[in-house]
């Protein structure tokens, strides 16, 4: 009898130390993810939101097309002086521009676009392919490096933003560019250096429409 | 009487000259600007040597007193470096981090101390510990790389992978950078992916043993030179280095040699001596009372290949 008390007083004790230092604790699987997950950089919806919020309502930024390729053709340096931003050291730019052109060719690729500069055509290529580097996270200007403590974290918003471009504007170009057709596009063009041929000019969309 | 006067003429000639010493002393810039401290994450590799050689040098030509500081890639040494700059009286900091995350601390220190820091290629994950971070941009450098690796290489074939350090954002950047192109192409396999802690000795020795387990790989992407001369030099001991591809990243002067003579394939060419003297020059202008710089200044990186190596030597354009 006296050893029943015993077990019980003990398990009884046991059970008062277990209710306020518990030795696991049973958490739903989606509130661990989210727990875990908590102050980790979410890249995808940084970028989602930042389509939405802020790319889409900055194309009146964009410099007019016509006007950017006639200064380029006048004078590369000079163009690159008035339109381009930088982010960095170095010798590489970004353009921010928006226009209309004729589909003279398309590719696996990109499509060649000829665009009226006053009397003569130029030609930008509107890329459809895989899209890879910064052209879209620079090229608008909207996005600071320094803003961010983690510079992956910065890197991988460009990873996300060329993944929307392939999902929300490559599919119909794509599919329903022919040559002949008018199209409209807001984009941006990322330029390594001096000795990146600027004709065509290589323009990643972040809007397109075929007319 | 006369040597007294002799005495006396002898001590007016010695305090003479140590006015004029002094004065001399006085007038030399190097001492009348103070001490810049360059602290380099380890001088085992010389892509760090020519950093550090180059930092000191321009605080020199800035008219500072500087001295370099290898931590040995080891944080508890690091540590102890800021310890001793904080004690020594240094004006600034030019400084290449260890660690990301752990270096965040000493960068706190110096700034409590009332001394600033300047980042030189690596970067601490802080936005208001140092003035300015003045940063290879690694991952668009890789974004490059991983397109030229997939033109070279082709659409298909194995490939192994080894990392830099683990806990340094570099190795990352480089890392994600090329996969986000090269994972687009599924009959590209990444067999093996190891650290060789950005160290020639290691690369050899974890190719050396990757070689063992996949002797048929097409390829090895490399997070710096260092291992990508490792690799190289295993892949020479097992008779593949014709088979076997090398894309190294950095820039060093052993590597473009060697892409000049067909022997690697490609590296990125990052510029040491303009981040040295930009962190440097920076460094000098907060001094001057300069305080508007942006925290991270990202400095392009460029594709360095067989077909254009013409333009480049070690460490820079020609």
């Amino acid at each position: 009898m006296k050893r029943a008390v015993f077990i019980a007083a003990v398990l009884i004790l046991f059970g008062i130390v277990c209710r306020f230092f518990p030795l696991f604790h049973v958490v739903a699987l989606k509130r661990a993810e989210t727990e875990k997950n908590a102050g980790v950089f979410n890249a995808a919806k940084f970028a989602d939101d930042f389509w939405s919020e802020k790319l889409l309502k900055s194309f009146d930024h964009a410099v007019d097309a016509k006007e950017l390729l006639a200064a380029i053709q006048a004078n590369p340096a000079d163009a690159q002086k008035k339109y381009a931003r930088s982010l960095s050291l170095g010798g590489g730019y970004f353009y921010y521009l928006r226009g209309e052109g004729r589909v003279l060719a398309t590719n696996d690729s990109s499509l060649s676009l000829a665009i009226n500069t006053g009397g003569t055509n130029t030609e930008v290529a509107l890329q459809t392919g895989m899209i890879f580097g910064n052209a879209v996270r620079d090229g608008t200007g909207l996005l600071n490096a320094s803003d961010y403590p983690n510079l992956q974290d910065f890197n991988s918003i460009s990873a996300e933003l060329n993944k929307l471009v392939e999902a929300r504007v490559l599919p119909e170009l794509r599919a329903h560019a022919r040559i002949g057709s008018t199209i409209s596009f807001i984009g941006c063009a990322e330029v390594d250096d001096e000795s990146t041929d600027l004709n065509p000019l290589q323009v990643v969309p972040i809007q397109a429409q075929i007319e | 009487m006369k040597s007294t006067i002799l005495k006396l003429a002898g001590a007016i000639l010695l305090a003479l000259a140590m006015t004029f010493i002094c004065q001399t002393t006085d007038a030399d810039p190097t001492a009348s600007r103070g001490k810049i401290a360059v602290v380099i994450s380890t001088l085992n590799n010389p892509w760090f040597v020519v950093l550090a050689d180059t930092a000191k040098q321009r605080a020199q030509e800035l008219g500072y007193e500087a001295t370099i500081f290898d931590s040995q890639n080891d944080t508890a040494v690091e540590a102890s470096h800021f310890e001793d700059i904080i004690a020594g009286g240094y004006k600034a900091i030019l400084f290449n981090p260890t660690d990301a995350n752990s270096s965040v601390p000493n960068v706190l220190k110096a700034k409590a101390a009332g001394i600033p820091v300047f980042c030189i290629d690596r970067e601490i994950n802080s936005t208001n510990a140092a003035v300015t971070q003045v940063l290879s941009d690694s991952y668009s450098a890789c974004v490059k790389m991983g397109q030229y690796f997939v033109k070279t290489v082709g659409q298909s074939g194995t490939y192994v992978e080894l990392l830099g350090i683990v806990g340094d954002n570099n190795t990352w950047n480089r890392s994600k950078g090329f996969h986000s192109v090269v994972d687009n192409y599924p009959n590209l396999k990444m067999v093996a992916q190891q650290s060789a802690d950005f160290d020639r000795a290691k690369g050899l020795e974890v190719m050396s043993a990757i070689l063992q387990a996949h002797p048929d790989i097409n390829a090895v992407f490399c997070g710096n030179d260092a291992m990508a001369m490792g690799a190289y030099q295993a892949l020479v001991a097992a008779g593949k280095e014709k088979q076997v591809k090398v894309f190294g990243f950095d820039g060093a002067d052993d590597v473009i040699k060697s892409i000049a003579e067909g022997k690697i394939e490609a590296t990125a060419m990052q510029f040491p001596k303009l981040m040295a003297r930009t962190a440097a020059e920076d460094a000098d202008q907060y001094i001057n009372g300069k305080r508007d710089f942006p925290q991270k200044l990202p400095v392009q990186v460029d594709l360095v290949t067989q077909h254009n190596v013409d333009k480049f030597i070690g460490y820079g354009k020609k």
